[in-house]
């Protein structure tokens, strides 16, 4: 199912924190909603969820309104973690499972089934306060999958997780998005998801600022850089051929040439390999925060710079 | 929508009865207040369980008669009467300095004295002069040619019979208000607070907003109030119910004469009260973001119920039927508190809804 939004806005008394968001999220394809904290990702998901109504703009599944019970249908995981500490993991699971709508056998065997997935098979009639913060996060994570939902939307689920638990949540969501689900996961850790991630949706200030495929993005950006490792030709002649190609850098044996979006590297690669050996080169695709700020422009601080980046050492 | 109404309000209920349920807290709790209820009736029975214990002296042998009718009288009003003989006045007055006997009789007829000592209430007293002197009575009724069936007759003339007015003059019946007052106070303000708390923390941790992507708010506030209200109501009857059993089974306290529509009445009463403040609780606690500020927001329920209680155990148990007490046990605020003593003052019209 196709999830959009259409020119959301919403308003906090004077603050506005969405201000015409346009969002697509394709089935079969693992969409990151990225930006700074208090770019709007959160009111964003929570209107998209129907717990906020937007003051203007539309909620669209399948190119028609979202209706309640469509939404029966989807799972939800806030950025503020909450479990029922004194119930158990399988009681919790069988518990939303049930209030999405499945009967109470059905939802005991989807309990199991998903806490062996996430492997908490052994804890089923552990009560949640007893598990560790890991498991307790698993166990989160199934209260949004446990009724195998078309749509999920995931709050920050990476934020305090360490890399191992990052891959394995990985693993679990690429499971989702094979079988044809639609699945939006939020992150202001832009450099972090930019490897998970097949399509982004960038937000600053309550607007989208960029969106599309990841690859395609990086790749058609203006800050290409293609490092030529050409030892003992100091010549730039050939350079000429290629308008706008500007050298940023000549350290050692190492050129390093920043390309407009209209120059195929391929072909400058050539270039260089028909006027001297070239022993390396590389291409240096952006990062996502380097791309978020161009977009952003002048708008982004420093701050922000450092939040993207560097998000779990700057927010730990 | 996959799921009605009202079976995500039984699920949402049922949660938080199960929650409940399976907590070690919440079962000491109701054990505790089963046995508070056992309490309530039996502690006080046994402290008033040791009967009253007079010890009448009397100077020489007393007229049978006389002891005669302070057993009877001792019967009807619970206490025991001891007699003791002494030879002479002073060993009378002596045996009271001591505190060895509350009173000491001379004699009945002409000239006789009651000596009373100082720690004797004035029923004791008044009832040996009393005995004394309808013995001497009789005795000069018999002087002056009665047959005995006469002077029967006129000993038999009751006294005016006595009804009380306004205030409650029966201490038990305003006993069972008072306790029913902090019983239905306390259980108001309990619930109200365990449901104010109930919705904070689901919303502090977010879980409301899970929920709520999959019910309307109303099915989780009709589920919350009910499940965390069933709960309440148990605890109350785990407290009331061994409360009332002991009461109803005989005991010192003459409950009122009532019907079970009575019974009925004031206790749909207190559920419709409740079901109002769970709501009003349900509803301030939702202004809050975190557990620990429920006790600010629902501030404006806790002075209503307090002043409400206030009213009810200081004017209601007083003066059951006055005006006041009447419209306070009609305003819904403060009606679940007032109108279930007004019941146990036995003083509530049957039409009183009317």
């Amino acid at each position: 199912m196709v999830l959009e939004a259409r020119g959301l806005t919403h308003s906090f008394g004077e603050r506005l924190a969405l201000a015409g968001v346009d969002l697509t999220v394709r089935p079969g394809v693992l969409t990151g909603l990225l930006g700074p904290n208090g770019a709007g990702k959160t009111t964003l998901m929570r209107v998209l969820l129907g717990i906020i109504d937007p003051d203007a703009g539309e909620v669209l599944l399948d190119g028609r309104p979202v209706q309640f019970a469509d939404r029966q249908r989807w799972g939800y995981m806030p950025q503020e973690r909450g479990l029922y500490p004194a119930m158990t993991a399988g009681g919790q699971l069988t518990y939303f499972a049930r209030v999405h709508g499945l009967d109470r056998s059905t939802a005991q065997e989807r309990a199991r089934a998903l806490l062996a997935e996430l492997g908490l098979g052994d804890r089923f009639d552990s009560k949640a306060e007893q598990l560790s913060g890991g498991m307790q996060q698993r166990l989160q994570l199934g209260t949004a999958l446990v009724h195998d939902p078309d749509v999920i939307v995931l709050d920050e689920p990476f934020a305090g997780l360490d890399p191992v638990a990052v891959e394995e949540l990985t693993v679990t969501l690429r499971a989702r998005v094979a079988a044809g689900r639609t699945v939006l996961l939020s992150s202001h850790q832009l450099d972090l998801v930019q490897d998970l991630c097949e399509e982004i949706v960038m937000v600053d200030h309550g607007r989208t600022v960029l969106a599309g495929p990841v690859a395609q993005l990086r790749a058609a950006s203006g800050r290409r850089q293609l490092r030529l490792g050409m030892p003992g030709h100091d010549g730039r002649d050939w350079l000429a051929a290629f308008p706008g190609v500007v050298v940023v850098d000549e350290a050692a044996d190492a050129l390093r040439l920043s390309l407009p979006p209209d120059v195929d590297a391929l072909a400058v690669l050539d270039a260089a390999r028909r006027t001297a050996p070239v022993v390396d080169f590389g291409l240096d695709l952006p990062t996502l925060s380097q791309l978020f700020l161009a977009a952003a422009g002048e708008g982004s601080d420093a701050a922000d710079a450092a939040s993207l980046s560097g998000g779990a050492e700057v927010h730990a | 929508m996959t799921t009605g109404f009202w079976a995500g309000v039984r699920l949402v209920a049922g949660r938080a009865i199960a929650e409940a349920w399976a907590s070690k807290s919440w079962r000491i709790i109701t054990a505790v207040s089963v046995l508070v209820g056992i309490a309530l009736v039996v502690v006080p029975r046994v402290l008033a369980d040791d009967t009253t214990e007079y010890t009448l002296a009397t100077v020489g042998q007393a007229p049978p008669a006389l002891l005669t009718a302070l057993e009877a009288a001792g019967a009807a009003g619970e206490f025991e009467v001891t007699v003791r003989t002494v030879p002479d006045a002073q060993a009378a007055e002596a045996l009271l300095r001591d505190g060895d006997a509350d009173a000491a009789l001379t004699g009945v007829g002409q000239g006789a004295i009651l000596y009373v000592s100082e720690r004797a209430d004035g029923t004791f007293p008044a009832l040996v002069s009393q005995a004394a002197l309808a013995l001497a009575i009789t005795d000069q009724l018999a002087q002056a040619g009665l047959s005995p069936a006469e002077i029967a007759r006129v000993q038999a003339t009751p006294p005016p019979e006595q009804v009380p007015v306004g205030r409650v003059a029966d201490e038990g019946r305003a006993g069972v208000g008072f306790v029913s007052g902090i019983l239905l106070y306390l259980a108001l303000i309990l619930t109200g607070t365990a449901i104010a708390t109930a919705v904070a923390t689901e919303k502090s941790s977010r879980i409301s907003e899970v929920l709520l992507t999959a019910m309307r708010p109303t099915q989780l506030l009709v589920g919350t109030v009910l499940g965390v209200g069933l709960l309440g109501l148990v605890q109350i009857a785990a407290i009331g119910i061994p409360a009332a059993i002991g009461l109803a089974s005989g005991g010192g306290i003459d409950l009122p004469a009532a019907t079970t529509g009575d019974i009925l009445l004031a206790v749909g009463w207190f559920v419709l009260g409740l079901a109002l403040y769970a709501f009003v609780f349900a509803a301030l606690g939702a202004l809050v973001d975190k557990p620990t500020e429920v006790g600010a927001a629902t501030m404006p329920a806790n002075i209503l119920l307090v002043a409400s209680y206030m009213f009810a155990v200081i004017v209601t148990i007083q003066d059951p039927n006055g005006a006041a007490s009447t419209t306070a046990s009609m305003l819904p605020v403060s009606a679940p508190l007032v109108m279930p003593i007004r019941w146990a003052s036995g003083l509530v019209p049957t039409q009183a809804g009317a």
